[in-house]
């Protein structure tokens, strides 16, 4: 086993490699440094940025017209389960603290073949992740058309379609010629985001309780407390979790990584747990299962009018508006950086992760996070592109558990990460089990669907990726 | 030796201007090639791609400081702040002036600004030392409305022409300090100021400093603040 990434690609590309100093505010190669410029509160930013949109304002609906209030226990399993993987992942960024996130994690656990099939199926899951968010951007966009009194003739699902790929061939031109710093403008949505929702549920918590009566129907939800549908709930919505890797994607940005690369994701999966759990209490309080239904994709909305009447509709709109953008554009970022990962290794073509000096943006990479996206979030498959995203990375997460396992038995040199995750083996078994278990809750399509993508990224090795060794490289 | 700092975005084609390069004979530079990428593009993906050319750069960049007499090295950073970078690299070479680059031919006058909540001595110590045995002629600007305003202009003259340096006074008890240098600076071929301290109007207005260098054709050369207390961070 050697230090350095060996071997060369189908077209004689070898992995980019060169030997670094890792410092809190730098990384120092041989002739340059790399400047480390995100704090604790941008990483919290892009995790909770990034995981907002889907859990709060997407899958209520969703999720309480299949069990109602039950839908809160889905919610914390999956926050369970996130957070069983949020303390190894912590572990081996903080040893680890590179672009790239969970595929250079795996790709140096256990070796090319895992890291390929991961690092290609990172870019792809988060394609669909980034297609789900557009199309719940859609959905509020065509709520608020509705609420400025703007009717839609014809049929309403072809203009979410419009609006989902504009939404996407925007954000994508935006990250390729935008070079104002949008990290500040991403912050400051999540604040404002975060206490409309304290302020929001903190009166919908005293509504469900009776300390106050807004006038809302008594929940006449039939809750379904039983465990298999609480279980394939929980596997629906667990896209609402993928945002803390996200964090690791840009971990050799991070200063101080030791410190705030744990704290960032440990505590954007804690905040947005209790979040998400209070959000569907509050929901199916207000509504019951059939009207929740009904609603579907924005029926926060509605709870919203319930609660406060037109204006409570209308923050919900802006605020749905605002944490699907937020999602997208964090999603699209995350891809980019995903891609440039596996090309610097040279899975993919060098050119991949090429920039352009006019705008110093990695066009290519985001054309190919783009150019999918705009595809899928044309088809407005929900809950089919939700799962997709959740499949890829729960094997992602699974496997992330399991690369930590085997760095810490082979623990080469250089591994000496700054936060351990307590308890042995422990919570690293228990995170990989409970990963790849959710995924047999999956809608049979979607666990199709995802197999095959991670078929194709294993084909995709051996024809073009096979001579190159990665596992236990820096 | 007294060490500046010249931060340089190399590949955008910015360089420094001969004048400038004389000017700092008398000194150790270090020059600080960056360049600075929107939150799109991780640092590392930009050095990938650009870094031999932007040490090419910097290597002539280096030599051409050292003919002109001084020592001088260079760091290249790839960045996301262009400020965060420049305060870091600062502090670990310990340089105790940043030189922000212009344009400008030979250096015969120089405009030296003590306005505001500045380091005095901290100035005229480093002009001194820049300007050694060099026919450097020296405009000493005060723009302040105290009384006491014209003796402490008089008396930090009186120092640099202990130095043999020839020097001029001009004090604006009216204006802003900024257009008074603004006024002062034609004529000159650089401008010597201190950085001040962080203020409300710095807050919002973007440190006076780059404000100078935004409204002046040719270098300033900002001597910084002593770190007397700890940023917060």
């Amino acid at each position: 086993m050697s230090d350095e990434p060996t071997g060369t690609n189908i077209q004689g590309e070898s992995p980019d490699a060169e030997a670094v100093v890792e410092t809190d505010e730098a990384t120092i190669t041989d002739d340059a440094e790399l400047e480390r410029t995100l704090g604790l509160s941008g990483g919290l930013a892009i995790g909770i940025g990034t995981m907002i949109g889907a859990g709060i304002f997407v899958f209520p609906g969703l999720a309480g017209a299949e069990v109602g209030t039950a839908a809160s226990a889905s919610f914390a399993v999956g926050g369970v389960i996130a957070l069983l993987v949020a303390l190894p992942t912590s572990e081996l960024a903080t040893a680890m603290p590179k672009s790239g996130g969970g595929y250079y994690f795996i790709s140096r656990g256990l070796g090319t073949l895992a890291g390929t099939v991961i690092g290609l199926s990172l870019w792809l899951g988060l394609v669909f992740a980034t297609a789900f968010y557009l199309v719940g951007l859609g959905f509020y966009a065509l709520d608020a058309l509705a609420e400025v009194g703007v009717t839609v003739g014809g049929s309403p699902g072809a203009i979410v379609s419009v609006i989902a790929v504009l939404a996407g061939i925007g954000f994508t031109i935006l990250n390729v010629t935008g070079t104002e710093n949008a990290a500040k403008l991403q912050n400051g949505i999540v604040a404002l985001l975060l206490s409309m929702l304290v302020a929001f549920l903190t009166f919908g918590m005293a509504d469900a309780l009776g300390v106050v009566d807004a006038g809302t129907p008594p929940g006449e939800a039939a809750n379904v407390w039983e465990v298999m549908p609480i279980m394939s709930v929980a596997a629906l919505v667990f896209t609402s979790y993928l945002g803390f890797a996200q964090v690791a994607t840009v971990a050799g940005e991070m200063k101080n990584p030791g410190r705030n690369l744990p704290l960032a994701m440990i505590g954007s999966v804690v905040i947005v747990t209790v979040l998400y759990v209070l959000t569907i209490f509050v929901a199916t309080s207000v509504f019951t299962q059939d009207a929740l239904e009904a609603a579907g994709e924005t029926a926060m909305v509605g709870v919203g009018r319930q609660l406060l009447g037109a204006p409570g509709a209308m923050v919900i709109i802006v605020g749905g508006l605002l944490a699907t953008m937020s999602s997208a554009n964090a999603s699209i970022l995350s891809t980019s950086r995903a891609i440039y990962g596996v090309s610097k290794d040279a899975l993919l073509p060098r050119w991949a992760s090429r920039i352009n000096l006019k705008y110093g943006t990695p066009h290519v990479a985001l054309g190919m996070a783009g150019g999918p996206v705009i595809v899928l979030a044309a088809t407005r498959q929900v809950e089919l592109l939700a799962e997709v995203a959740s499949f890829l990375h729960l094997i992602m997460y699974g496997l992330m558990c399991v690369a930590l396992l085997a760095i810490r038995r082979d623990e080469p040199e250089w591994y000496d990460p700054e936060f351990r995750v307590p308890g042995g083996p422990m919570i690293p078994v228990v995170g990989a089990l409970a990963s790849f278990g959710l995924i047999a809750f999956m809608n049979p399509t979607s666990i199709v669907v995802g197999a095959v993508v991670i078929l194709a990224t294993a084909g995709w090795y051996f024809y073009y990726a096979r001579d190159i060794t990665l596992k236990g490289a820096l | 030796m007294t060490r500046v700092l010249v931060p340089v975005a190399v590949l955008e084609g910015k360089t420094v201007s001969p004048g400038l390069i004389n000017l700092l004979g008398t000194m150790d530079v270090t020059v600080l090639g960056y360049h600075e990428l929107p939150e799109q593009t991780p640092p590392d993906q930009a050095r990938m791609q650009y870094e031999d050319r932007a040490t090419a750069a910097l290597d002539d960049l280096s030599e051409e400081f050292r003919s002109a007499g001084g020592a001088a090295d260079h760091r290249l950073v790839f960045t996301h702040d262009r400020e965060q970078t420049v305060d870091r690299i600062a502090d670990e070479v310990d340089a105790r002036v940043l030189a922000i680059s212009g344009m400008t031919g030979d250096v015969d006058r120089l405009l030296v600004s003590l306005s505001g909540n500045v380091a005095v001595d901290g100035i005229l110590d480093f002009v001194v030392d820049l300007i050694g045995d060099r026919e450097i002629g020296v405009t000493l600007l005060l723009a302040a409305d105290e009384e006491t305003a014209p003796d402490r202009l008089d008396s930090a003259a009186a120092r640099l022409r202990d130095a043999d340096i020839a020097v001029e006074t001009a004090f604006a008890s009216t204006g802003s300090p900024f257009d008074a240098l603004m006024d002062a600076v034609v004529d000159h071929d650089a401008i010597v100021m201190g950085e001040q301290a962080p203020s409300f109007a710095s807050f919002f207005l973007g440190e006076q400093h780059e404000r100078v260098a935004a409204a002046s054709v040719g270098p300033v050369l900002v001597v910084r603040r002593e770190e007397i207390e700890e940023a917060e961070e």
